[in-house]
């Protein structure tokens, strides 16, 4: 009996022309913002190649760039925003990325900070969920508003297999619409000659399907519960279309204007302060090896080893106090960002946000990851600045290995992202437990 | 018709996406005023401070210039937090912006709360979801029917459920606004000035114009299509376009279509032309000094100074172009995204109130004006200007035996009194100005409802209401 519900459910999803608009609407989107994406891919993926070539930097500008993510096509994230490039040198290091045109001067993001991108993880959570509400804001209500429910309970149906029935032929439709769209961005991604996918990219991108597939579940269940508790159809979709707003565009953005407001961040004054006193108990020293250095400069020779080696150090050492403290900013700039994600945990945009981001390798995590990376290249690049002054010769010989960082494996992935993956499943468990709990009680007359 | 419009008017007005739009309204616009109100003083402090600072230590070396805190940010924003603060003003006209986005890059971007915001989003959304049944809902449930069998014509049928709409929409932008602005009035009362004040009432003219486009929009899918359920789909379908996709997507567009350099092309240009410029000129200048053609420092320091000059010249030309090329490209998204009424909507409050890319560019105007002013100022004093870029160059040289330091030069500190240091004012631009600046953007929404409501008619009257 409740395969039969399930096909009947599944014709009608199927039939409906607001099935048909809203799938034709998500295959033109996602066709296309794939394609324009990988365009872009492949273009950052040229300058990135070509600026590793051609923008090499030399003994005393250490030039590193960040490769841009495959995944970035379905997932943008922060992958085009964070800027590809960084400079380093023994007398310090910045703790973020810049746009080729370096520090302050990129202004990639300043001109076109406006405008975002449109990306699989979008169209999923935006336009599918939107889909989704159409779909079935009047799986229930609709059938109590034509009397067409207590016609079929007046069979003899249990109340719970016609609901599971429901929500299962919902459900494939669900899953179907998304698997289809998913194919389309895939198979593009799969053709493109610009795109070449590994292993551990597949697992992702089924990943990703899975958390795209259990965000949908999570409305479609909302949906499911409203349609079961109000009885007009037009009702239930104006407060399905009032939560997707709140939920979709209002909340999320109350959490990063609350995390900013609750979690003050110091000014760049007293970073410079902390900067000054951290260094304090060498500046007598540093003032007397930076004075015998330039005064050996000025008088026309070279300064000794000792000299030269010890201006260097102290120079090192005030680099090394003053990224200690910018990587104190740094970490205090990410408490605040989790801090929005937590004010945000209730909403199901935010949580698949999240997972798509780590899933997609554009997120902040992965730009931690890069930047652990280049703090460790840095500290090679002062080993061999030392030996400027230890070893003349043996700096001449020595070349800084390339810059490498270490991935993070997908299983890792799937781990760290679990509480969010079970967030959303909770998310639906509860909404299905609450429509199923209603219909149960629910007077059908 | 005012008995129609009356009816309407109270159908909506009883109905749940009303009352949820008035919740959702009062909670945002309080929202929009406590935050505007915290920044903005925080914004006037930071200003107050750096420029006393300025006033007290003026320099001809390099001075700053800073951008006085935008007085209706809470009404529009436009963008103003990827600005940079000021600008740097070194001699030679050379401008270096200040850091610019917001402190904390790893936030998600998340779009700014003001009134522009909250209408073009949550407004155009919700006089879909008034107006996405005002006809097919009336003729599903057959009363379209029964209302046109009276005397009342189809054009003002329609013509009263349009207002019924407006004015449904009009009750919580205006109690909104209201509240936004007691706030605004009680804790930063210097910003309601009359100017400011003709500014927002423009910008709520505006947002009538905007507001109307969806209605006609709502009515015309209303009318050609007969269930409901199917007219919001396909209105919720456009919205998306309108209000997400096309702006959205300009930006990457942009970069495909546009011609300008990129980032990577510009900045790979740098390093040759250090190489021509500076130090294949230092390297000639060595090659005369051993040859004997240059014998004293102060000839060789005299052919470097120049080589140095011309070199930071070129450089400083260099990274002109590459910030004209961002903006160009720029310039290029924001056309593209003009397609959506959303995104003239935008622009044409950002002219408006004067934020966003015009406020910027007339704080460049200004900038440039002062710059020669400044120069001057350096002529009068020390005689001689110095252009510098992001890189200085120095090295050494052997002159008879003896090495020499070569360094690029660098701007002298006038030390006698600077009590006549000129200051830098930003011009405000008139009502009438701004408007002049929206005027095309306003335009193409006029154009978008002229259009929209002769397809709303035509399709209404040709309609078959049995």
């Amino acid at each position: 009996m409740i395969w039969t519900i399930v096909k009947r459910e599944m014709l009608d999803y199927m039939k409906s022309a607001k099935f048909l608009i809203g799938l034709g609407i998500t295959v033109i989107l996602i066709t296309l913002s794939t394609i324009i994406n990988i365009n872009d891919f492949k273009q950052r993926q040229q300058d990135y190649l070509n600026a590793q070539q051609e923008m090499k930097g030399d003994r005393f500008y250490v030039q590193v760039y960040r490769a841009p993510q495959v995944l970035s096509t379905l997932v943008q994230g922060k992958d085009r925003k964070l800027g590809n490039s960084l400079q380093m040198t023994y007398l310090g290091l910045p703790i973020r990325t810049s746009g080729f045109m370096g520090q302050y001067v990129s202004e990639h993001h300043r001109y076109l900070a406006g405008f975002e991108a449109v990306d699989f993880a979008f169209v999923v959570r935006v336009v599918l969920s939107l889909m989704i509400i159409f779909l079935a804001y009047n799986a229930i209500s609709e059938e109590k508003f034509h009397g067409t429910l207590r016609l079929a309970l007046a069979n003899r149906l249990p109340r719970d297999q016609l609901l599971l029935g429901k929500f299962t032929g919902g459900l494939i439709v669900v899953v179907g619409s998304l698997l289809v769209s998913a194919i389309i961005a895939f198979l593009i991604m799969l053709l493109h000659p610009a795109i070449s996918l590994k292993g551990s990219d597949w697992i992702r991108l089924l990943l990703m399907l899975g958390a795209s597939a259990i965000y949908l579940v999570t409305f479609y269940t909302l949906s499911l519960f409203i349609s079961v508790v109000i009885n007009r159809p037009s009702i239930a979709l104006m407060i399905l279309l009032q939560l997707w707003i709140f939920l979709v565009i209002i909340y999320p953005n109350m959490g990063v204007i609350l995390s900013e407001k609750f979690y003050g961040l110091p000014s760049e004054k007293e970073l410079a302060q902390r900067k000054d006193a951290a260094f304090q108990p060498y500046e007598e020293e540093y003032k007397k090896a930076n004075e015998a250095f330039s005064g050996a400069i000025r008088s026309g020779g070279r300064p000794s080893t000792e000299v030269g080696l010890r201006n260097m150090e102290l120079t090192i050492k005030r680099a090394e106090l003053s990224y200690q403290v910018d990587k104190e900013f740094s970490n205090r700039l990410s408490h605040q960002m989790k801090l929005a994600q937590a004010i945000s945990i209730l909403s199901p945009a935010v949580v698949y946000d999240q997972v798509m981001d780590r899933l997609g390798r554009t997120g902040m995590d992965e730009f931690e990851r890069f930047m652990d990376g280049v703090y460790r290249h840095w500290q090679k690049h002062i080993e061999r600045s030392k030996l400027l002054y230890k070893d003349r010769a043996a700096y001449v010989k020595a070349q800084l290995p390339d810059f490498t960082y270490p991935s993070e494996t997908s299983s890792r992935c799937f781990v760290v992202t679990l509480p969010q993956w079970l967030i959303l499943v909770l998310f639906s468990l509860i909404f299905f437990t609450l429509a199923y709990t209603a219909f149960l009680r629910k007077d059908v007359r | 018709m005012i008995t129609v419009i009356k009816r309407e008017l109270l159908d909506h007005l009883q109905s749940i996406q009303f009352i949820v739009l008035l919740c959702i309204c009062i909670v945002l616009f309080l929202a929009n005023g406590m935050i505007s109100v915290k920044r903005y003083n925080q914004q006037v402090s930071f200003y107050n401070e750096q420029v006393s600072s300025i006033r007290q230590h003026p320099s001809t070396i390099m001075t700053m210039l800073y951008r006085e805190p935008n007085q209706l940010s809470f009404v529009v924003e436009g963008g103003d937090k990827y600005r940079p603060y000021g600008y740097t003003l070194k001699q030679k006209g050379v401008l270096d912006a200040m850091p610019s986005g917001p402190r904390n890059f790893k936030l998600p971007e998340i779009p700014e709360l003001d009134w522009s915001f909250i209408i073009k989003v949550i407004f155009s959304l919700y006089v879909i979801l008034l107006g996405y049944n005002a006809i097919s809902g009336e003729k599903e449930q057959g009363t379209l029917r029964q209302i046109l069998s009276n005397s009342m014509g189809r054009i003002k049928v329609l013509v009263a459920k349009y207002i019924a709409i407006l004015l449904t929409a009009l009750v919580p932008l205006v109690t909104g606004v209201v509240i936004s602005l007691i706030i605004v009035g009680i804790f930063v009362p210097q910003v309601l000035t009359l100017i400011n004040v003709s500014r927002v009432l423009l910008m709520l003219l505006l947002t009538l114009i905007y507001l109307s486009l969806f209605a006609f929009l709502s009515l015309l899918f209303s009318s050609l299509i007969l269930r409901s359920s199917l007219v919001l789909l396909i209105l919720l379908a456009v919205w998306v376009l309108f209000a997400v996709i096309i702006p959205n997507t300009s930006g990457i567009l942009s970069q495909s279509f546009s011609r300008v350099p990129s980032e990577y092309q510009t900045a790979k240009m740098i390093g040759p032309m250090i190489q021509q410029q500076v130090w294949a000129r230092i390297k000639k200048i060595s090659e005369r000094v051993d040859k004997g053609e240059l014998k004293t420092e102060e000839e060789v320091k005299k052919e470097s100074d120049r080589a140095f000059n011309e070199g930071q010249d070129e450089l400083i030309k260099h990274y002109k172009s590459y910030e004209d090329a961002m903006k160009q490209r720029a310039i290029m998204a924001e056309n593209l995204s003009r397609l959506s009424p959303t995104a003239l909507f935008q622009y044409a409050s950002e002219n408006i109130t004067q934020t966003g890319t015009k406020r910027e560019e007339n704080f460049l105007n200004d900038a440039r004006n002062y710059a020669h002013i400044y120069d001057n100022y350096i002529l009068e004093k020390l005689g001689k200007l110095v252009g510098t870029s992001m890189w200085s160059f120095s090295t050494d040289m052997m002159i008879g035996g003896k090495s020499v330091y070569i360094g690029s030069p660098w701007p002298q500190e006038y030390q006698g009194d600077k009590s006549d240091f000129p200051q830098f004012v930003e011009s405000q631009p008139s009502v009438a100005r701004s408007l002049r600046d929206a005027l095309f953007d306003i335009a193409g929404l006029i154009v978008w409802n002229l259009v929209l409501a002769t397809l709303a008619f035509s399709a209404f009257l040709r309609a078959d209401v049995r």
